[in-house]
């Protein structure tokens, strides 16, 4: 059974070291077979519950041209806290 | 793809750094809005929830059942909540279909060591814990007691959360917190001195209860967001109604059954053949359900004690949708409290989103 979502953009980040939030959702909705600007969202809302509660830092954001809008980009990456909260679920070996 | 430098153009005269800064306040504005709102309508489906929660004690089985009967009363209680449970999970199966997060759901739960026995702990502490302690409280001392002891989590729900993980509370979401605590006190408070009699011997059954909820309650936030670190929100709720579930019906009921001469078997059956208790059950599970969800997604974004302090504007809900349905309007001084309780959120929602954007106070090198 493959890991829960929030576990494998965890997983992901960690072993990445860090990434934008466009290359973990490609990889993340390429790992679980999906598609769509729904799931594209959920993900990116499961990147800011992950920042708000700490385990993962914003280390560089940018503004992207979209059509006639622009869209903020975060790089991310695992931070000290994060890597204890893994240990402590057991995504992560100590 | 085209960087910073080209969205600037987009935007005329705006420098980059200027529409960068104000995309990044916008972005947080929005997760704080959203994270509001989700506790807002928390508010609201607990407060509706009591019309219909009410109401199940006019039917059959439940209407038979003699105030003085406490034993009965408790049992028929554990039996309607296990039920409620059942079509709780119903409703939130629904909900995670059309999100498709089933899947996730079940990937969830199987990781029981390391993530999902936090959401049956938190279901410990809003379940039996909680909603047995309110019983208690209500039918030791009265209604009005167990409504103002449950007033209380959100302090013991932000406690737990600073010591345990560090959430942040700052100056002003403690403030609101108090506010909002105190306007609940003003509606219920005058109420309480109706039901407190000295000569009550079992009144420490009541206490010990109010404790129990306010307990309850607190320590499930912070228990559950324990698991919301890495886990879905939506996902996470619908874990820990599979877990109260479990401990009703293969714990708790089989035990009363077994050991006691409480008549569970029929009180069971008797709720599920009548089509009245079970209307109510089902609308209670809705408003239950979705206000949980909501609950549960605004501690993610929000954090834990600013999520059960608006969470408390339930008692205000909970007259209003009792005014509308009974036409029993409350008492004067709950304007006055509706206007402390709507203070006090003004005030938690007049904090920074930048400040509510991180929740915890810990070490994030290179973090902004």
């Amino acid at each position: 059974m493959k890991i829960h979502q929030k576990g494998y953009l965890l997983i992901t980040l960690s072993r990445s070291g860090s990434l934008w939030d466009y290359e973990l959702i490609k990889r993340a909705l390429h790992e679980y077979g999906e598609s769509g600007a729904f799931r594209e969202k959920t993900l990116n809302i499961a990147l800011d519950e992950l920042a708000a509660a700490g385990l993962v830092s914003r280390i560089e954001e940018k503004l992207e041209a979209d059509g006639n809008h622009s869209r903020l980009r975060f790089r991310y990456k695992i931070s000290d806290f994060g890597v204890s909260r893994m240990v402590d679920t057991g995504l992560l070996l100590p | 793809m085209a960087n910073i430098s080209t969205a600037a153009r987009f935007q005329g005269a705006v420098s980059p750094d200027t529409s960068l800064k104000s995309a990044l306040h916008r972005h947080y504005l929005r997760n704080q809005r959203w994270g509001f709102m989700w506790a807002l309508w928390t508010a609201i489906l607990w407060g509706a929830w009591y019309v219909p929660g009410t109401a199940l004690w006019s039917e059959f089985p439940y209407v038979n059942i003699a105030a003085d009967q406490q034993s009965l009363r408790l049992a028929a209680t554990a039996v309607m909540t296990w039920i409620h449970a059942i079509t709780v999970f119903l409703f939130l199966l629904l909900w995670n279909a059309v999100l498709g997060k089933v899947k996730d759901y079940g990937r969830t739960m199987v990781r029981f060591k390391t993530i999902s026995k936090w959401y049956a702990l938190a279901s410990l502490c809003g379940g039996p814990l909680a909603i047995f302690g309110s019983y208690m409280a209500m039918g030791f001392i009265g209604p009005v007691f167990a409504a103002i002891s449950s007033l209380f989590y959100p302090v013991i729900g932000a406690v737990i959360a600073r010591l345990w993980y560090k959430e942040k509370i700052s100056r002003r979401a403690a403030i609101g917190m108090c506010i909002i605590i105190f306007g609940g006190m003003i509606i219920y408070g005058p109420g309480l001195f109706g039901e407190m009699h000295a000569s009550n011997p079992n009144a420490w059954l009541g206490y010990l209860g109010g404790i129990m909820s306010a307990i309850g309650w607190g320590t499930e936030g912070a228990v559950a967001a324990r698991a919301m670190d890495v886990s879905d929100p939506d996902v996470g709720i619908h874990c820990r109604f599979s877990f109260e579930i479990l401990f009703w019906g293969i714990l708790i009921l089989p035990a009363l059954a077994l050991f006691t001469e409480l008549p569970i078997a029929e009180l069971i059956m008797n709720t599920i053949t009548h089509s009245k208790a079970m209307l109510w059950i089902l609308l209670a599970a809705a408003c239950h359900a979705y206000c949980y969800t909501a609950f549960y997604k605004s501690f993610s974004l929000i954090g834990v004690g600013r999520g059960e302090a608006i969470g408390n504007l339930y008692a205000v809900f909970a007259l209003i949708f009792i005014a509308a349905f009974t036409l029993q309007f409350p008492q004067w001084y709950f304007v006055l409290g509706l206007i402390f309780t709507v203070l006090g959120s003004f005030v938690m929602f007049s904090e920074s989103a930048e400040s509510v954007a991180n929740l915890r106070d810990v070490d994030a090198p290179g973090a902004h």
